[in-house]
């Protein structure tokens, strides 16, 4: 249920709006001309909107795909972007890079579906093959009971073989897995950490073993499956955590059965990362001193050389090297 | 604390008996009644009479963000939606001079009914909107909200409209107006608590006076550069954030003065090697 829904004038006429009026009979809905005129408010506070989020739904404009961020893994494909249908999340993880980059933590669902399928085949058209994240700045399978974007997206990713789509997620939520038959150019990336890092960090999310029986539900049906060890921490308090996590990770999971693996540490863009420290003042993970190279904050190379290589020795064990892509 | 404004001296009397504030006798500008941790105001009719009584008081009381930001006044009703008397909790105000939007977020008074709200720079009668439309008109709240958005987070900034007429401003009776008022005045307290509430519940790092005054004389007497204060906050506050006790990190140093910035520096080292040991 959300404290308000938000809604565009113009995106009335679209059906997600209609089918979420229909669900949502008893919210407050209030009409607004564009959703950045909520969203992009002074003084809004992000820790009390998390607690009371408030939907906005939208009709995209302007741009609708983008190059891939340096801070993320492109996983060795060339022509890499990134699309939002949603604009943050229902969890709540304190690394989140969505508090630095958005004034707001309500979510804003974009409802023109037909409009980012358009720019979808503009960019297979000019590129030929892509490989598209399209829940980077959300995760959408966890908001699939709300808005079943992957529904909206399953026959245009079918028919388009050509864009290869990633889903990431944290999401224990099956419901997906078990309607749809699985698509060669889809893949569900499921973000796994131990226990000890979801119950510090990822506020909400569902735990390591929900987790793995979704990827199991997953694999099972046929699904391309990849596994994100990331962001990984270098917290001295976490080294065994990390060590146990990863054989009991591919003791549950038949390591056959996963496309492939990737593994990143905990960084951010300066820019984002003090803002979030302002945001998040009563958060530990924000006080500590980093390593900034470029623009990027994360720890220092041969603290992440050195952790890097024992966990990889590990991983290893289960998956071929070159199905592991670092970053 | 919390800042009321309220357009009309009918609209504040009975929140000054309830709250029981008293008049601030040292203020001329306005009529400003206060107790310990509720002041109110009586702007005057009109939205830029509105914003320019909250600037003042904001001023006055250097208002942060967690502080709460209240107008309480009358609307008038375009239909026959809600009774007269009715509360109405404001969460969209159009101003109908420029058309800006304005959104408060309404997180508290979840029984009450939530409207948006038209401000007009005249008093709006029955004959200039459209019959028996679900429209609330007051004069006050888009000035009132420009002002407040620049002083407290979106959700302390609270917009209370009662019904006094269904546009027919000219009927309306003054004792019936105060009534109406004196009968909403718990619920404006029992929406002030709920804020409240809501504000101490985010936990928002700071540190106390003693831990504030004993890094300052430290930073003075050793005489700190801005990025070595900066430095030396962090370890306090990466303490403070642990569990520890920050000042354990500062104690022997703080009868210490430094006869130069050579030497402060050589002691802010050994500030350092200390909150090593003490941080880990
Ligand atoms: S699941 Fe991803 S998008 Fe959602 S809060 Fe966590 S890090 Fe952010």
């Amino acid at each position: 249920m959300f404290n308000t829904i938000y809604i565009e004038e113009k995106a009335y006429e679209y059906h997600i709006t209609r089918q979420l009026l229909h669900k949502y009979v008893d919210s407050e809905v209030v009409t607004i001309r564009h959703y950045k005129d909520v969203f992009n408010r002074p003084k809004q506070n992000l820790a009390v909107q998390k607690r009371y989020p408030s939907l906005i739904l939208a009709v995209k404009d302007g741009q609708f795909l983008y190059e891939g961020p340096v801070v993320c893994q492109s996983f060795d494909h060339p022509n890499f972007y990134y699309t939002s249908f949603l604009l943050n999340c229902v969890f709540d993880c304190e690394y989140c890079f969505l508090q630095g980059m958005y004034p707001s933590a309500n979510i804003v669902a974009f409802v023109n579906v037909e409009d980012f399928k358009e720019a979808m085949k503009d960019l297979l058209h000019s590129r030929k093959k892509v490989f598209l994240a399209v829940s980077y700045d959300t995760d959408l399978i966890a908001f699939h009971n709300i808005i079943p974007y992957l529904q909206y997206f399953y026959d245009f990713f079918a028919s388009h073989p050509d864009m290869l789509a990633e889903v990431r997620t944290k999401s224990a939520n099956q419901a997906f897995y078990n309607d749809y038959q699985p698509l060669k150019n889809l893949i569900i990336a499921f973000t796994l950490a131990p226990d000890e890092i979801i119950k510090k960090y990822e506020r909400h999310t569902p735990s390591l073993k929900s987790r793995i029986n979704a990827v199991k539900a997953a694999t099972a049906r046929g699904f391309s499956v990849r596994i994100c060890f990331d962001p990984v921490f270098a917290d001295p308090e976490m080294e065994d955590a990390y060590k146990e996590f990863y054989h009991h990770v591919f003791t549950q999971i038949d390591p056959g059965s996963i496309l492939d693996v990737g593994y990143g540490f905990f960084r951010m863009p300066v820019d984002f990362f003090k803002r979030i420290e302002k945001v998040r003042s009563s958060s530990l993970l924000y006080a500590k001193e980093y390593f900034v190279k470029g623009n990027v904050v994360s720890y220092p190379e041969p603290v992440m050389e050195r952790i890097k290589t024992e966990h990889l020795e590990i991983l290893e064990k289960y998956i071929k090297k070159e199905k592991i892509f670092t970053l | 604390m919390v800042l009321l404004v309220t357009a009309l001296m009918a609209e504040a009397v009975p929140l000054i008996e309830y709250f029981k504030l008293k008049k601030d006798m040292g203020i001329h500008a306005y009529a400003v009644y206060r107790n310990s941790d509720i002041a109110l105001i009586v702007s005057g009719v009109g939205k830029i009479r509105s914003a320019a009584a909250l600037a003042y008081l904001c001023a006055l009381y250097h208002v942060t963000e967690k502080d709460i930001l209240m107008n309480i006044g009358f609307c008038g009703s375009g239909s026959r939606k809600h009774p007269l008397g009715t509360l109405l909790l404001i969460n969209k105000i159009t101003d109908m001079d420029t058309g800006k939007d304005y959104y408060p977020d309404v997180f508290c008074g979840r029984d009450f009914p939530k409207e948006s709200l038209r401000c007009y720079s005249r008093a709006v009668r029955e004959d200039d909107v459209s019959q028996g439309t679900d429209i609330f008109c007051d004069m006050e709240s888009s000035g009132f909200i420009e002002t407040a958005k620049k002083f407290v987070y979106a959700h302390n900034i609270v917009i209370l409209k009662i019904i006094s007429d269904y546009l027919e401003p000219h009927y309306l009776n003054q004792e019936l107006l105060k009534n109406y008022i004196r009968e909403h005045v718990p619920m404006v307290e029992s929406i002030i608590n709920e804020l409240k509430h809501l504000n101490d519940s985010t936990c928002e790092f700071s540190f106390t006076e003693e831990e504030k005054k004993a890094f300052n004389d430290i930073c003075r007497n050793l005489h700190f550069s801005s990025s070595m204060e900066n430095m030396l906050l962090k370890e306090m506050k990466i303490a403070k954030l642990k569990g520890m006790e920050p000042l354990n990190i500062l104690r022997p140093f703080m009868e210490i003065k430094a006869c130069s910035k050579a030497e402060g520096k050589k002691l802010f080292e050994e500030i350092k090697q200390r909150s090593k040991l003490e941080n880990v």
